[in-house]
């Protein structure tokens, strides 16, 4: 039996219209209200009663499991699924299924600068023998086949930064940013490659490939502007480039995660924009980033998605997280080039849905186009 | 000026809808105005053709009378390339017209009324702008299809 067989058909009606609310700021044509789009991760999987580690071990029901439960919440009407550390088992590291979080690295690391030479960056050829983009190739081929109508391929090079400091242990790669820059960012380019071979496989094989590509390691918790800027945003500039020119994009997401209190600001003329760009900051400090400041310094680079503080979703109160959303669409919904509200990261497993709901009804009562 | 177009590029040209006459029109309209970016010798030029833009990639050669031009490439986009946003690195390309260096940076790009930013070679002197061929026959012409399926 396939996971499909577990859950009912789409509602295409709702879909049709989700579809259209999902198109319209990108192409300047209101529909009914700002989209919401919390990152819905793990907790479609235990939404469905499955569990967590379903999710990432069942990609195939995992990924089902999101478009399912996109309809009860009234979300985006596209599928995705992922976790943060693609590309990583292709160079050397183990992943460990944990019960309750996504797969984390066992190593090996490499412990010495010298060894980041060692690092072979695999082809496409290569990469279609190893483990991400066969099953990244594999969700998107059950979507095809059983939700079509919710497929955009995505190839997820995310966390540039974070996920080449995995190679080497985050400690040590903080350290190196200090005594071995030169290593630090052949790392980093090491993982940067094989992320875009990662995106082209995609594109490959679906004639086009979504990019996301986040700062979340290389926020102001740890590293300067500066350090932002060197070992973060020119990585990313240099990931999207490379996979443009190998047939990936048009779509771009990028997610800057954590806190981006002053760093927010090396990205505007850093980063490679496309015309089907959204762009999303989690933190300003310890505070959800202001969509109002979002707007100011990107609202005419791109569309732009704002943050209700992940933690308010699992904080037994809806009208805290009504208010916060209902302030964060006020400051934003006029920007530019549109305005989606978010969560500041992965909205939580175990997200209370009268919390999701609140962010959707602050949506339908303050995001309705043309009302403001 | 004489205009070789191989024959393996007069193939491509053609699965792209682009005509000879085209071709020879952005050439010619380039070499008179001297609007093109150049690189040793090979040159991309534009012109805005019905509703696409249409580029020629040729490299140029000084024959015992006049110019020989041979095109390696042409293709075309139909958004309509507007202000420059940002020009932030240094290219490898210069602008004939003010033979300073070009710049990559992005530009406002517009299609069915719908203006968003885009890649490309800019010249923050005269404030031209070009599109290199892989962001118009990949890139750009995916985010025309979206429009079109978006915009219905
Ligand atoms: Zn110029």
């Amino acid at each position: 039996m396939g996971y499909e067989e577990l859950f009912p058909g789409m509602d295409m009606k709702w879909h049709a219209n989700a579809n259209k609310r999902f198109a319209s700021p990108f192409v300047d044509v209101a529909h009914d209200r700002i989209d919401v789009d919390p990152i819905i991760l793990s907790h479609a999987a235990v939404a469905c009663g499955f569990t967590i580690r379903d999710f990432y071990e069942k990609p195939e029901l995992g990924i089902h499991c999101v478009g399912y439960i996109s309809q009860l919440y009234d979300l985006l009407p596209v599928t995705h699924w992922f976790y943060s550390l693609p590309w990583v088992r292709e160079l050397g590291l183990t992943l460990q299924y944990k019960d309750t979080l996504p797969p984390i690295s066992t190593g090996p690391i490499i412990s010495e600068p010298g060894q980041v030479d060692n690092i072979h960056v695999p082809d496409v050829d290569e990469l279609m023998k190893g483990y991400t983009l066969p099953e990244f190739i594999r969700i998107y081929e059950y979507v095809q086949k059983n939700l079509p109508m919710t497929l955009v391929p995505i190839s997820y090079g995310f966390d540039l930064v974070g996920a080449a400091a995995e190679l080497c242990g985050v400690e040590n790669f903080i350290m190196w940013t200090f005594t071995e820059p030169e290593a630090a960012h052949k790392l980093v380019k090491k993982y940067t490659d094989t992320s875009v071979n990662g995106a082209i496989g995609l594109a490959n094989r679906f004639g086009m490939a979504m990019l996301i590509v986040g700062s979340v390691l290389a926020n102001n918790d740890i590293f300067s502007d500066e350090a932002v800027k060197e070992y973060s945003a020119n990585y990313m500039k240099y990931y999207v480039d490379k996979a443009f020119r190998g047939g990936a994009g048009p779509q771009l997401f990028y997610h800057l995660c954590g806190n981006h209190q002053t760093d927010y600001k090396v990205f505007k003329d850093t980063l490679f924009w496309s015309p089907f760009n959204v762009i999303h900051i989690g933190y300003y400090g310890r505070d959800p980033f202001p969509s109002k400041l979002l707007k100011e310094e990107f609202g005419n680079r791109s569309t732009i998605m704002g943050s209700v503080d992940t933690k308010l979703m699992i904080n037994p109160n809806p009208k805290i997280a009504y208010e916060q959303a209902k302030a964060q669409i006020l400051a934003g919904r006029d920007s530019p080039k549109g305005y989606i509200l978010g969560t500041s990261c992965e909205t939580p497993p175990y997200t209370i849905p009268g919390n999701l709901l609140a962010l959707v009804k602050a949506a339908r009562d303050y995001g309705t186009y043309g009302t403001w | 000026m004489e205009i070789k177009i191989p024959n393996e590029v007069m193939e491509l040209i053609g699965k792209r809808g682009i005509k000879e006459a085209d071709v020879k029109d952005v050439i010619e309209t380039a070499e008179s105005s001297n609007k093109k970016i150049v690189m040793g010798n090979r040159n991309i030029a534009k012109k805005l053709i019905g509703q696409a833009t249409v580029y020629v990639d040729y490299e140029l050669e000084k024959g015992l009378v006049r110019k020989h031009a041979t095109v390696k490439s042409a293709y075309s986009h139909r958004l309509m390339l507007g202000d420059i946003v940002n020009a932030t690195d240094k290219s490898d390309w210069v602008c004939a017209h003010c033979n300073e260096p070009a710049m990559y940076g992005h530009v406002a790009m517009t299609y069915m009324q719908v203006t968003r930013n885009g890649p490309a070679v800019v010249c923050p002197k005269c404030r031209d702008s070009w599109v290199e061929e892989y962001l118009a026959t990949k890139t750009l012409a995916a985010v025309e299809g979206l429009f079109e399926k978006k915009r219905a």
